[in-house]
């Protein structure tokens, strides 16, 4: 099942505790409390959930939601 | 880490090591392939780091290929009995090699075949060009390398990005913008520079190795802490840091806590692709109360972990810089935890593989590594610990303990407040409460004057009390105490209620608590030195039947104050009338209605308001107190207890009464002798004395008094009141091996003691307070109430037998220092001591201090509270803060600061003046309470934050002293010079008195000692209390001719203490050994120094007969050495005619077969070289005299009675003497001269060290050599560049003492 924008803006929220909708595309979720346990959590669980094979070094280097989407999209 | 590094170059604590386990094949050659190519792929790997004269520069350094000088070592280990021991041990030594910066390579690697199919692969990094993160690029693209090459395929580009792409981007951030603001952000949160709590409570530097224990966290565990962490919507390591603040919160006893948190810094940059060291510290601050729930806390975490994150970049050695704390050596965090992620699943062509850390980096106080790195294995969690600060033990139980928190929290609903969580585990809980409380032992019910009767019907005859030349049986005793009972009875004392008493030390006093307590009254000890305004608040709130007193006590009672308060009868046992009335009762035990619940005494201790707070203690406490205590020591019909505590403290309360009840000698000191180590050694040493008490600071001084190492019948000595310092306890036992010594604790609120350990000679660190006695039970708790652990502090709570019913009329005081006891039976209560404290493994405790602001000053309990508030209440004062301060070591004074009302009222009244606050502060609180000094400042000093800046107050001034008129004489000089030096001040007047100028009994007891010493006069302690001044000492001595025993005995013990051989000092012509106190303060602290000196020197001796020859004169001599060393070796030393006697007695002892291994000459010439002398042998002695007396010789004829008058007036030791004992001086000068000349010497066999008196001299003939006939060793001659009259002059003497120390040294 193919992520979409929703679902990784849901997925982020959730691992940094906080509401999707105060989570904006553009920002550096590093801001918003994303750490290095926290994308490896996403790292798995969208290998795991959505057979993506981005590395934890691809999330970190630009970490806005934006900035993921292609990264995710393109392989999934 | 540069500068780290450079601090110590030779450190291993900047290597990080790490091994990874392959399991499969490796080929060797291929593997050290990928190593090299790898390497040429990490700009970081490949530098070394010089220091320039523009500070320390990165440059680049070409690596040779493996056998070429790649820093590779490669073996096959398997056939070793075990390979993996074998590596692990060459990776422990390896680990600890350092690096040299400068020359590179700065990493090293290791490959060991451990087995046919599995392989060890080691790499050690200095900290300064990797960390953690870059670690795993490095691992990983080796791995990758080494499967390409395993495969004959191309590894493919380097996927490293350049080490000059993170120096841009670190350059371009130092002068960005953002930087200014990640300053600010960290300035403003960190502005009042909180202390960062630590478990080991103290700091140290890193060192060179840290102390490391590992434990693995269960796959279960793990995912119990990752779901709790989803419940509060955190992640796993949030709660690992949310754990560990709660756990240094609780084991510091602080409500907020700062933890390190490293961060990789690489989110979002280049340095995600570049290997090198880039990661930084932050300080997490977090506040940590019962009232939290564990969510909250966690959410604290989250937060603060954010909001650092968008100040990551900024440098935790700029923001300690910036606050100022590198210059204070203050630390910005407590401990680091370390959480490290990294995927480090790799695979070598196929063959999978773990990592393990070796080591990884310097550790200040202690870092927590987390590792989760191969899937589904739990987390492996290493706590390394600065071995400075933590031992293996200490460490482990800390993990252990984190550990079982950890899982306690895991299964508990986050949203409970953290109060109910203890620190300790399950088992730890059970030890500390049953195992190390394991004190109940069953006692009949009685009372503490039940025994004392029960005594007194067995043994009539025996001697119950002496006081001076007084002795009672106990059936005197109890007959006197009987019929004042029977009176006092009359008057309303009955089991419950009250009756004070004030008397001084005397049989009376004891006959008078014996009476109420037989009455079945408690008795309330008044004293009437007290400020009349405490007087009345005791007696009104306590509301006595009767006052017990004497005549002068009796004028000394405040009149009853006007609040309608009955007036209680007064006793005055010294009263004819009453003496008359009392012989017509009957002396028989008074018959009552006692039960172990009623009231015994009530004693008074200071409040924090001001107001004294009375304690009321029953029967069935202090009978427990004292069963306890004979169980424990025996206590003999033998036996002598001194009676010297004031009764108001509750150290008398065992005195008065455990030797009465067991058959014992209550022996009763002097009014004044509490204060007085002399007296005390004397009368200890007098009345044969078995058992006595001292606070530590009075055991101090009566150990430094000479006459201590005598008072060898002691076998039990006391110490409580305050800490009893390891020094104080090793000093006791060197001086008095066969005694021993005692350290308990207790607040009078629990009858006396609750705790009790005995010292032994070898123990070291702090002297514990020890076990709880019998139906006792301690609790050390922590700020949630909660029990802590061994070695935790917490605050000390008390239960049991032994609490006091509680504070006499303040119910309120009472419920809030004695509460419920939660881990004792239904319905009893435990006591709140204020007091810090932990449990050590052993189950004894160790003090550590106070929970609030209550001090000891020299063991009485003052509180700062009160102070404050009594000065509060002047109206020419705005505020106060009392402190003890300690400005010259060993002399705590009490201060308080003050700052005026308002400008107005300081215009009106003018500035508050100092000496009247302090007479304010002494109408009201009792002496111990009463400041040193008063200090008016317009404001307080503030911190950052706010708050009362208590180290930037000043030091008090020294104060002014009377310009007053020059002193009279040499003994008043002398004095005035002396008082200054104890007191440290340039100078005192003859009328300044001793106490308005600082002076303290501490202060006193040394200013006694230095009298001793440098005028050889034993001034009383007292005397110094009744004549404060230079001037009025002086008078008192004139008075008394006050020579002392010791002083002018045989044998002046200078260092009686001490294991070494002691050193005997043979008088100069004199006769007087006082000289020689010049040389202790170089002589080796042990050894022990004795002076000879001539007899007949004390006023009251009798004239000895002359001794006829020096034979006869060092045979004497000989045997007083004897009696304080009865063989050899032996050690002598004499100067001028003292140097002739030595060598005299040591040819006396060497003929009677015994060794002598020192004898040391001062000066000495043989008689051979005096005999042909033209004049009299009485001039040259005289002369002599005067010129040691430092006594112009010209002007004054060469008579007895002249240069008796001439010393007489001397400005030195002479000057002091006794008219009777000048005489003898004088006397003894002249026949030992005349002795000297008169000698034959025989040879001593030894060498013999000789002193020359360098400078020039009028008898130019006089030469050491003439000695070489009666020596047949070598003359080892030191030259002292002095007159022979100088020689034991403080600089001389101290050349001399060290001399002999070095030559002794050699010796051995």
């Amino acid at each position: 099942m193919a992520l979409t924008l929703d679902q990784i803006r849901a997925d982020v929220a959730d691992v940094l505790g906080e509401d999707p909708a105060d989570i904006p595309d553009d920002e550096n979720l590093v801001d918003y409390g994303l750490d290095s346990v926290r994308i490896m959590t996403l790292v798995e669980r969208w290998r795991r959930d959505h057979g993506t094979e981005v590395t934890f070094v691809d999330l970190a280097e630009q970490p806005a939601i934006e900035q993921w989407v292609p990264l995710l999209g393109a392989r999934t | 880490m540069w500068f780290a590094q450079a601090l110590d170059a030779g450190s291993p604590a900047l290597n990080t090591a790490e091994c990874i386990e392959i399991h499969g094949d490796v080929d060797p050659v291929l593997f050290a392939d990928a190593l090299h190519r790898t390497v040429g792929e990490a700009d970081a790997l490949r530098v070394r780091i010089t220091d320039t004269a523009d500070g320390p520069r990165q440059l680049p350094l070409a690596v040779e290929p493996p056998g070429h000088g790649f820093p590779l070592y490669a073996a096959d280990l398997r056939d070793q009995g075990d390979p993996d021991a074998t590596a692990r041990a060459w990776m422990r030594a390896d680990a600890a090699e350092p690096f040299d910066l400068a020359t590179g390579p700065l990493f090293a690697h290791g490959l060991f075949r451990v087995g046919d199919h599995r392989w060890l692969w080691y790499q050690r990094v200095h900290h300064a060009v990797l960390d953690g993160y870059g670690y795993s690029l490095v691992a990983r693209r080796v791995a990758e390398v080494y499967s390409a090459l395993a495969a004959g395929t191309d590894p493919g580009p380097s996927p490293f990005g350049r080490l000059a792409a993170l120096v841009e981007e670190d350059a371009a951030y130092r002068t960005s913008p953002a930087r200014d603001r990640d300053r600010a952000h960290w300035l403003a949160g960190f502005a009042d520079r909180p202390e960062a709590p630590t478990l080991a409570g103290r700091t140290a530097l890193p060192s060179r190795a840290a102390v490391r224990s590992t434990a693995h966290l269960a796959p279960e565990r793990t995912d119990r802490l990752r779901r709790l962490a989803g419940s509060v919507r955190a992640t796993w390591t949030d709660v690992l840091f949310a754990a560990q603040a709660l756990y240094l919160a609780r084991a510091t006893r602080s409500e907020e806590v700062v933890l390190g948190l490293p961060m990789m810094g690489r989110m979002g940059s280049v340095a995600l692709r570049v290997p090198g060291m880039v990661m930084n510290v932050l300080p997490l601050r977090l506040t940590v109360t019962a009232d939290t729930t564990f969510a909250e806390l966690t959410r604290q975490v989250v937060l603060g972990i954010r909001a650092a994150r968008r100040h990551q970049r900024y440098r935790y050695e700029d923001i300690r810089r910036d606050l100022g704390l590198l210059g204070e050596g203050r630390a910005l965090v407590g401990p680091l935890v370390n959480v490290m992620p990294f995927d480090y699943g790799l695979t070598f062509a196929g063959a999978r593989s773990d990592a393990h850390n070796i080591v990884s980096g310097p550790v200040d106080d202690l870092t927590v590594n987390i590792y989760d790195r191969a899937h589904g294995s739990g987390l492996r969690v290493d706590y390394d610990g600065n071995p400075a600060l933590y031992g293996q033990h200490e460490l482990t139980a800390h993990q252990d303990r984190f550990l079982d928190l950890l899982a306690r929290i895991a299964d508990r609903d986050p949203h409970l407040p953290l109060g109910g969580l203890a620190l300790a585990t399950d088992a730890e809980c059970e030890r500390v409460l049953t195992e190390f409380n394991d004190t109940a032992v069953a006692l009949p019910p009685t009372t503490l004057i039940g025994p004392i009767e029960a005594r007194a019907a067995r043994t009539p005859g025996a001697t119950a009390l002496v006081s001076g030349t007084e002795e009672l049986s106990y059936a005197e005793l109890n007959a006197r105490a009987n019929r004042l009972a029977r009176h006092l009875i009359t008057l309303g004392v009955r089991p419950g209620a009250l009756a004070a008493v004030a008397l001084p030390r005397s049989t009376d006093l004891v006959v008078a608590l014996l009476a109420v307590l037989k009455a079945g009254g408690a008795y309330l000890p008044l004293d009437t030195a007290h400020p009349a305004a405490r007087l009345t608040a005791v007696l009104d709130g306590a509301r006595p039947v009767c006052v017990l007193t004497d005549l002068a006590g009796r004028a000394a009672l405040p009149a009853p104050s006007a609040r309608g308060v009955t007036a209680p009868a007064v006793v005055a046992l010294d009263d004819p009338a009453l003496r008359e009335e009392l012989a017509g009762l009957l002396p028989t035990d008074p018959g009552r209605a006692l039960t172990p619940q009623h009231p015994a005494y009530v004693l008074h201790t200071s409040g924090s308001t001001g107001t004294p707070k009375g304690v009321v203690v029953p029967h069935s406490a202090i009978d427990n107190r004292l069963r306890w205590m004979q169980d424990r020591y025996r206590l003999a019909p033998g036996d002598r207890v001194l009676q010297k505590t004031p009764t108001g403290f509750d150290v008398s309360v065992w005195e008065f009464f455990w030797p009465l009840r067991e058959g014992a000698t209550l022996v009763v000191a002097g009014p004044d002798d509490h204060r007085d180590p002399a007296r005390l050694a004397r009368t200890v040493r007098e009345q044969g004395v078995t058992a006595v008490h001292f606070v530590p600071s009075m055991l101090q001084l009566f150990l430094a008094e000479p006459g201590a190492a005598e008072c060898t019948g002691l076998r039990h000595v006391f110490s409580s009141g305050e800490v009893l310092p390891r020094d104080t306890a090793d000093a006791f036992h060197r001086l008095l091996p066969g005694t021993a010594l005692h350290n308990l604790y207790g607040p009078t609120e629990a009858a006396v003691d609750v705790t009790h350990h005995t010292c032994e000679p070898g123990e070291t660190g702090p002297v514990p307070i020890g076990r709880p006695v019998w139906n006792t039970r301690l609790y050390v708790l922590d700020t949630a109430g909660r029990l802590c652990p061994p070695g935790v502090p917490g605050e000390l709570h008390l239960a049991g037998a032994q609490l006091a019913t509680g504070y006499l009329g303040r119910p309120d005081l009472t419920a809030e220092r004695f509460t419920d006891d939660p881990y004792g039976p239904p319905g009893t209560r435990m006591y709140r001591t204020g007091d810090l404290a932990r449990w050590r493994e052993d189950g004894s405790v160790e003090y550590l201090g106070r929970t609030d602001r209550q001090v000891k000053v020299r063991g009485q309990r003052v509180e700062l509270d009160g102070i404050e508030a009594v000065l509060a209440s002047h109206e020419h004062v705005a505020a106060a803060c009392a402190l003890v301060r300690e400005d010259r070591p060993g002399d705590p004074r009490l201060v308080v600061y003050v700052t005026p009302a308002s400008a107005d009222a300081a215009a009106e009244a003018g500035e508050p003046d100092p000496a009247a606050l302090r007479a304010h502060v002494a109408a009201r609180l009792p002496e111990a309470m009463v400041p040193t000094a008063v200090v008016v400042l317009d404001a307080f000093p503030t911190g950052p934050n706010g708050k009362l800046h208590r180290a930037a107050l000043p030091v008090p001034g020294t104060a002014a002293t009377t310009a007053g008129r020059e002193p009279r004489d040499a003994r008043e000089a002398a004095l005035t010079r002396l008082f200054a030096e104890a007191l440290g001040l340039p100078h005192v007047g003859v009328d300044d008195s001793f106490f308005e100028l600082g002076g303290n009994s501490l202060l006193a007891a040394r200013l006694v000692a230095r009298v001793r010493e440098d005028l050889g006069t034993d001034l009383a302690m007292g005397t110094l209390f009744q004549a404060a001044t230079p001037a009025a000492v002086a008078e008192r001595m004139r008075a008394h001719g006050t020579a002392d025993e010791a002083a002018l005995g045989t044998v002046l013990p200078l260092r009686p203490a001490g294991t070494g051989t002691p050193l005997f000092a043979l008088h100069p012509a004199a006769g007087l050994g006082w000289c020689y106190t010049a040389l202790l303060t170089h002589l080796d602290p042990d050894q022990p120094l004795y002076g000879l000196q001539a007899r007949g020197l004390r006023p009251g001796d009798d004239r000895p007969r002359p001794y006829a020859s020096l034979d006869e004169m060092a045979a004497a001599y000989a045997e007083r050495v004897r009696g304080v060393q009865p063989h050899g070796p032996y050690r002598l030393l004499g100067w001028s005619a003292g140097g002739v006697l030595a060598h005299g007695v040591a040819v006396l002892l060497q003929e009677a077969g015994e060794k002598v291994e020192l004898l040391a000459m001062m000066d000495a010439y043989p008689a051979d070289q005096w005999r042909e002398r033209l004049g009299t042998v009485e001039a040259d002695a005289l002369a002599a005299l005067l010129e040691t007396a430092g006594c112009a010789t010209g002007d004054t004829p060469l008579t007895r009675e002249a240069v008796t008058t001439r010393l007489g007036a001397a400005d030195s030791a002479f000057g002091t003497l006794p008219a009777a004992t000048l005489d003898t001086v004088v006397d003894t000068a002249v026949r030992t001269t005349a002795l000297t000349r008169g000698h034959r010497h025989r040879v001593f066999d030894g060498d013999v060290l000789f002193f020359t008196a360098a400078a020039p001299r009028a008898e130019t003939w006089l030469t050491r050599d003439a000695w070489r006939p009666y020596v047949t060793g070598n003359l080892i001659n030191r030259d002292i560049d002095c007159a022979h009259a100088d020689m034991t002059r403080p600089g001389p003497a101290a050349e001399v003492a060290r001399a002999v120390t070095a030559h002794l040294g050699e010796k051995s």
